[in-house]
């Protein structure tokens, strides 16, 4: 089954290792990543085959990981209630433009190399007719969890 | 501007304010600066005679005291043997920060004599690795190491220090406050969920505790018999987690899985609900995973969200620090409860007594009566010889498992195991860490002969610092537990198991100036143990065993626990009375 990862981690490479490493042990497969620099750390979007009883171990792993301060996975819905797209388009932006005509209050998470995620505000759902642009993906996604918020930390009592 | 230190003062006095009072290591040339701040800096050291030596015995130091482990190596091959000890302490969860000698940057990449990438080689090693790359950020990178590595679910860091940045001037700016103060305690369960787990408690008529390291990470032994005592829930433990447990106490079901005693494992395999308290059901705990507890509702507290359902599915998950759960939980429980209403339904007497009446079935036994010297009995009679709060420290293998079932777990943090990365080599350093963190209480190593010989070149290091830790030498001149296997599942074909070459380990001893005897009969035992504790310097005992004995009761690999195989006792007799009328002789 398709997934699709989206990290945030601090500015050390060293995290984004960590996190190729790990879906190397796991046994995540990887389709695409993609990579971006933002001002204090990097984004990391994957699209990854896994099996859904893994998904959830995953991303409780990706979430405990020091360096990584945001996870967040989506679970691929061709036919479902989709708020995200996943967009693959390579050199050619020319599917983000007609998807952005047709649904132009998108809102974009994540650009890099040709690789978009964009959230849909609102009532209106991606059907997989919407999204048929030609030969470039344009997948659907719903959200399925979120490291936000983050874990309530008490004081520790002695 | 404010006075300038260099590098290796910096790190001196950042390791000072996170009240670092003695770390292990070995010196080499990128280090040799530290070294030199290190000559009137007030911090011990203890020079080990392997880098690995002072990983474990960094982690022995942070097992027994809770508190962070310290160790260091050179650059290259002083990283990378430090490698074990890291990963063994990162599968078991213990709070170690390893400090590494890096080239100086400018070389770094650059294939410098004694270069290695020590934070890839570390990265699946630790929660987190360092590269230094200025004297300035000493403060705040040391300060997080170690807020990291005893934070959550604890673990080691490592700190890597080019030569350039100890050498290097800065004016350093301190955190204002020391990382253990600053210890978080994660909680990201509901209350509704607590209300729950306290509904599934009430409601169940067989339960079962399974406490694993956890508990002893989080300081909640307390919360773990209180809970056990209010609902007379019995509670096992892991090898991880012995010693949060008492082992006379009246619900205590020793350790389970696969050479847990065969009422342990009948009550998993019979319970209607499993509570895991600091567990991540391990393959030698569970066997095989369907059919592990399988008529039981499960629910399972831990402080990494990543183990819950990892291995086995559970019902409700609550992913929190163990002691702030339990309590909690307890809470709850005494809420619902009328004051001085009993929580013992019949039912769970009904439990107790079918387990007690498995206990008396099979219990964990051995021949008593023969000339040999059996290791069960060796491990019971230094178990009755030792101080209440004596620390156990153990190797890997099958005299590990004697111990953790004959030994007598009183208090935590006084057992000391390579459990999940089972590292042989591990329990002679661990011991020295344990014993320079407790100078004044009873440390006694229980190693095999075949993993003794991994580290024992570490014998000088406490003779050079009059190190009082006990050696046991469990030694029946094999690899026993892959002797074992080879006879039970290989068809007696031995291969490569003899360790017939060995030293004349008490010979080895005197050679380093350290008292070794050997002990080759069962009445010699006691009156062997007794002198062996009855100082307090360094000595060693080689006791030879019996070289067939086998560790019983044992899940095949692959079986489920109801598949263990029981030896039937050999010499039917009131255990009790055995055992007075041996040390009696």
């Amino acid at each position: 089954m398709q997934w699709l990862l989206a990290l945030e981690t601090n500015g050390d490479p060293i995290t984004s290792c960590r996190l190729m490493n790990i879906f190397r042990r796991k046994g995540v497969s990887i389709v695409t990543l993609a990579m971006a620099a933002r001002t204090e750390g990097f984004s990391v979007v994957a699209l990854v085959e896994t099996p859904e009883h893994e998904v959830d171990h995953i991303f409780n792993f990706l979430r405990r990981v020091e360096g990584v301060e945001n996870v967040t996975y989506y679970r691929h819905e061709p036919e479902g209630d989709a708020s995200f797209v996943f967009i693959d388009a390579d050199a050619d932006s020319s599917s983000l433009a007609r998807f952005l005509q047709t649904f132009p209050e998108s809102k974009l998470i994540f650009g890099s190399h040709g690789k978009y995620l964009l959230e849909i505000p609102g009532d209106r759902k991606p059907s997989s007719a919407s999204l048929d642009f030609g030969k470039q993906e344009i997948l659907p996604f719903a959200r399925v969890k979120s490291s936000i918020p983050q874990p309530e930390l008490v004081a520790a009592q002695t | 501007m404010g006075r300038q230190f260099n590098g290796s003062e910096i790190l001196l006095e950042s390791l000072r304010r996170e009240n670092v009072e003695v770390f292990f290591g070995l010196p080499g040339g990128v280090v040799l600066p530290l070294y030199d701040a290190l000559y009137s800096s007030g911090i011990r050291h203890l020079l080990v005679r392997h880098e690995q030596a002072a990983a474990f015995a960094a982690d022995g130091y942070a097992r027994v005291t809770g508190r962070v482990g310290v160790c260091l190596g050179t650059s290259g091959p002083g990283a990378t043997n430090l490698t074990t000890g890291l990963t063994s302490a990162m599968m078991d969860s213990i709070p170690v920060v390893a400090l590494t000698g890096q080239v100086a940057l400018p070389l770094i990449g650059k294939d410098a004599f004694q270069e290695c990438d020590t934070i890839g080689i570390s990265m699946p090693s630790t929660k987190r690795s360092f590269l230094v790359r200025s004297a300035a950020d000493l403060p705040s990178v040391i300060h997080q190491a170690f807020k990291t590595a005893i934070s959550g679910r604890p673990g080691p860091v490592l700190v890597d220090l080019p030569k350039s940045v100890l050498m290097e001037s800065a004016e350093p700016t301190y955190p204002t406050t020391p990382g253990i103060a600053q210890l978080e305690r994660i909680r990201e369960w509901k209350d509704e969920d607590i209300e729950r787990a306290a509904e599934m408690i009430l409601e169940s008529r067989r339960a079962v505790l399974y406490a694993g390291g956890g508990v002893i990470a989080a300081n909640a032994w307390q919360e773990l018999r209180e809970l056990a005592e209010l609902t007379h829930i019995p509670v096992t433990t892991t090898l991880m987690g012995l010693g949060a447990f008492p082992s006379a106490h009246p619900l205590s079901l020793g350790m389970l899985g696969m050479h847990g005693s065969y009422a342990t494992n009948q009550s998993i395999c019979n319970c209607d609900l499993l509570i895991g308290v600091g567990v991540r059901f391990d393959d030698r705990v569970t066997g095989r995973l369907k059919d592990f507890a399988s008529l039981a509702k499960k629910i399972h507290i831990d402080v990494d969200p990543a183990e819950l359902n990892k291995n086995v599915r559970v019902d409700i998950g609550l992913i929190g620090d163990a002691r702030e759960t339990l309590r909690a939980l307890l809470e709850v429980l005494k809420r619902r409860l009328p004051e001085g209403k009993d929580l013992t339904p019949p039912a769970r007497r009904q439990w107790l007594q079918r387990i007690e009446s498995w206990r008396s079935e099979y219990p964990l036994t051995y021949d008593k009566y023969g000339h040999a010297v059996k290791p069960q009995y060796v491990i019971q009679t230094l178990s009755h010889y030792a101080a209440e709060d004596a620390i156990a420290s153990v190797d890997v293998g099958q005299h590990q498992m004697w111990a953790a079932q004959y030994w007598e777990f009183r208090k935590p943090r006084t057992w000391l195991s390579s459990s999940g990365l089972g590292s042989m080599g591990y329990g002679f350093p661990a011991a020295m860490g344990a014993q320079l963190a407790f100078p004044n209480r009873q440390v006694i190593a229980i190693v095999g002969d075949g993993g003794f010989q991994m580290t024992l070149n570490d014998l000088a290091t406490v003779a050079q610092y009059r190190v009082p830790v006990k050696i046991a030498i469990i030694n029946n001149r094999s690899l026993g537990m892959v002797r074992q296997w080879q006879e039970i599942f290989f068809e007696k074909r031995y291969c490569d198991i003899d360790l017939t070459f060995s030293p004349d380990f008490a010979k080895l001893a005197e050679s380093y100036g350290i008292r070794g005897v050997r002990v080759d009969h069962r009445t010699d035992v006691p009156d062997a143990v007794r002198d062996f504790l009855s100082d307090r310097e360094p000595r060693l005992i080689d006791f030879w065993l019996d070289p067939a004995e086998n560790v019983y009761p044992i899940v095949p690999p692959g079986g489920s626990l109801a598949e263990m195989v029981v030896e039937p006792p050999r010499v039917l007799v009131e255990e009790e009375e055995a055992l007075d009328d041996l040390w009696a002789v």
